[in-house]
């Protein structure tokens, strides 16, 4: 299982990088393997924060899918943070799905117009035995 | 929500769970509402009411010999299975059950790529094997065959074939289950089948003659429940060596019903892939006027139509053709179209569209470069799965109701005025059905058109209001002769009903069949609008 104290560091954390945040990037918790930037909702995060490899798309996750994480998710352990749009995490979270993943954290970020209708926050990690590590 | 299966108490359920645990392994059964989220429909426009179908567990096994034992099990404690490929049949009730209490027999799991044969065209794979997992074997092998995959692509070719789903390609692989051959098919009772050639012992025949001899009762399986699929094979076309594509435009509307025998005529001579027909004046749809116009009582006149189009300085109607094969095959073949339809609808236009060798670069499959505004999603139509198309999907998802009707313009005028007409009580039908909607060219020898309104979880208003358009869609197109050709558990028994030919004599035969080879309903009850005589009480 995830811990709760992963989780709620994870939680925290990911949604601050969006606005490039020195704090946040300082804080990257050791397990988060990548972070997923839609940039169609977050232009702004700087490469690497932390140290934490940035992986970018426009709205359609096939390229990054296919090319990177359906490698990665075949086998044991990667933790995946995320900044994405609804129908970006919906691809990404079904596709979690069958490679036994959940979805751990998520949280509703503020749109531009300021209201609840931006993209969402998330962390996506192993938890089937057979893609957890150890 | 905890459920059980029908008429098993929880003591007895937790002796079924701990069975399939045995059998499969206990990190392979899940039954905890956290591990049964995924097995819901998140399209479901019954979200969270008390239509909505719950599976009680599901269990993913690795083999054969394991899906078989699970059916044994089923059966000896009388548990509906309900078979997934990858569960991926959005729109039609992704991979929530039919009776709630079922168990979701999950083949991920069983995801090898058997064969494939770039000399005889044609795959053997199993159900966890998905239109991407297809696509890398073929690519990192360098073979030289193309698959026909819907869009998305994150499906299984299984899974979409058994639901008769489409692709975009050439007319013999666009129809997945007619392109089907061969199957092994675990039965009711665990034991296995396979059809055609493969029931002969040595046959090395299986993926090329699919009828073997006597009865072929593969058709059974699709978008049925007398077994469970566990290899299938799929004719594969030939990697064409070039792609072109051109546009014709007509100018009246009338103009639309010689454009469609036309085009039949190519697409039935195999001198074509899928054609994408569209109606210009779709662009017009935003201004009130003609909206109330093309969704009018009755229908709009050809002379309002026409008037409408000649102020906005639009064709009427338009057509996307596309061309596989040898480089010069492909010219020919567009200057043949080109030639053969301007000499009859006067008016008609013709624009030189891209043209390359394939495989296409990923520019060309981007679709940046035709010199139109077309409707061509080029990665289906050259066998390359996406996820793109979710980024125009709004809401939580949608339904889907697809009548079939004949490949005629006639049929096409009478789908649009008959449908907006019965559908006027739902504002929402007028977006789908007007004068500008167009046929989708999708199965190879039928037309259709698309009712797929969007759903929103946070809506029950909105939710409730797309499953009554849905529930009537099927009755007003019912009463016209058109009926809808896959949906989800939810809408089965009304699709079902209305083909009701001679006191539903086909569900009858169905039925008789179903109870001859699994009267208790072990493999998907209901399903395809079949029910065993345990639950027709």
């Amino acid at each position: 299982m995830i811990s709760r104290r992963d989780l709620m560091k994870w939680g925290a954390v990911v949604p601050a990088l969006v606005g490039g945040s020195a704090r946040a990037m300082a804080a990257v918790p050791e397990g988060l393997d990548a972070l997923v930037v839609d940039s169609r909702h977050a232009p702004g995060v700087i490469a690497n924060p932390g140290g934490v490899r940035v992986l970018r798309f426009d709205g359609d996750v096939t390229q990054l899918w296919f090319e990177t994480l359906d490698p990665l998710w075949r086998k044991p352990g990667f933790v995946l943070g995320g900044i994405t749009g609804r129908d970006a995490l919906f691809v990404l979270e079904t596709l979690s799905w069958d490679r036994g993943r959940r979805v751990v954290s998520r949280k509703d970020m503020p749109g531009r117009s300021g209201r609840m209708d931006g993209p969402i926050s998330w962390v996506i990690a192993p938890v089937h035995p057979s893609v957890k590590k150890g | 929500m905890a459920v059980l299966p029908p008429d098993l108490d929880a003591a007895n359920f937790a002796r079924f769970l701990e069975e399939l645990r045995g059998a499969v392994g206990a990190d392979w059964v899940w039954s905890s509402e956290d591990d049964l989220g995924p097995y819901r429909d998140s399209f479901s426009p019954v979200w969270n009411q008390a239509e909505e179908r719950h599976a009680s567990a599901a269990v993913a096994p690795a083999d054969v010999e394991q899906v078989q034992a699970i059916v044994r099990i089923a059966g000896r404690y009388k548990v509906p299975l309900f078979p997934i490929s990858t569960g991926k049949n959005f729109g039609y009730g992704g991979p929530s059950p039919n009776v709630t209490g079922s168990v979701v027999l999950d083949l991920k799991r069983m995801n090898r790529v058997l064969e494939v044969d770039d000399k005889r065209h044609f795959a053997l794979v199993e159900p966890g094997v998905s239109y991407f997992d297809l696509y890398r074997h073929i690519k990192d092998k360098g073979l030289k065959v193309m698959i026909d995959c819907p869009d998305p692509g994150w499906g299984s070719p299984i899974g979409n074939s058994l639901e008769r789903g489409i692709g975009y390609t050439m007319p013999q692989f666009r129809d997945h289950f007619g392109a089907s051959c061969g199957m092994e098919v675990v039965l009711p009772n665990g034991e296995v089948m396979r059809t055609g050639m493969g029931a002969l012992p040595g046959s090395q025949s299986w993926q090329e003659y699919k009828y073997g001899f006597g009865p072929d009762p593969s058709g059974l399986f699709a978008q049925g429940n007398f077994g469970i699929v566990t290899k299938m094979g799929f004719r594969l076309m030939p990697l064409p060596e070039y792609y072109r594509t051109g546009l014709i435009t007509v100018p009246r509307r009338r103009d639309f019903v010689k454009l469609v025998e036309h085009v039949n005529y190519l697409s039935d001579s195999s001198l074509i892939g899928e054609a994408v027909y569209g109606s210009p004046l779709a662009a017009l749809m935003g201004d009130k006027a003609f909206y109330a116009l093309a969704t009018r009582q009755g229908g709009p006149s050809d002379a309002e139509m026409d008037a409408a189009a000649s102020k906005a300085g639009l064709p009427s109607w338009q057509v996307d053709l596309q061309f596989f094969g040898p480089e010069a095959a492909t010219r020919e073949n567009w200057e043949y179209a080109k030639q053969r339809i301007l000499a009859d609808i006067p008016g008609a236009k013709a624009i030189d569209g891209d043209h390359f060798p394939l495989p296409a670069t990923e520019e060309q499959l981007l679709n940046t470069t035709q010199p139109y505004k077309t409707g061509i999603r080029r990665y289906g139509a050259l066998g390359v799965p996406s996820l793109g198309i979710w980024r125009i999907v709004s809401g939580n998802g949608h339904v889907g109701f697809f009548p079939v009707l004949p490949r005629s313009g006639e049929a096409v005028f009478e789908m649009q005025r008959a449908m907006c007409d019965g559908l006027r009580e739902f504002p929402l039908a007028g977006r789908f059905f007007n004068a500008t909607t167009a046929p989708l060219y999708w199965h190879s020898y039928a037309f259709q058109m698309v009712f797929a309104p969007s759903v929103k979880h946070d809506d029950p208003a909105l939710n409730a209001e797309v499953h009554a358009a849905m529930k009537k869609a099927v009755a007003v197109a019912a009463e016209h002769g058109w009926g809808d050709y896959r949906a989800a558990p939810i809408y089965q028994d009304d699709v079902a009903d209305t083909y009701s030919f001679n006191n539903h004599a086909l569900r009858r035969f169905h039925e008789q069949l179903k109870d001859a080879i699994d009267p208790d309903g072990i493999v998907a009850p209901g399903r395809g609008g079949i029910w065993p005589r345990r639950f027709r009480k």
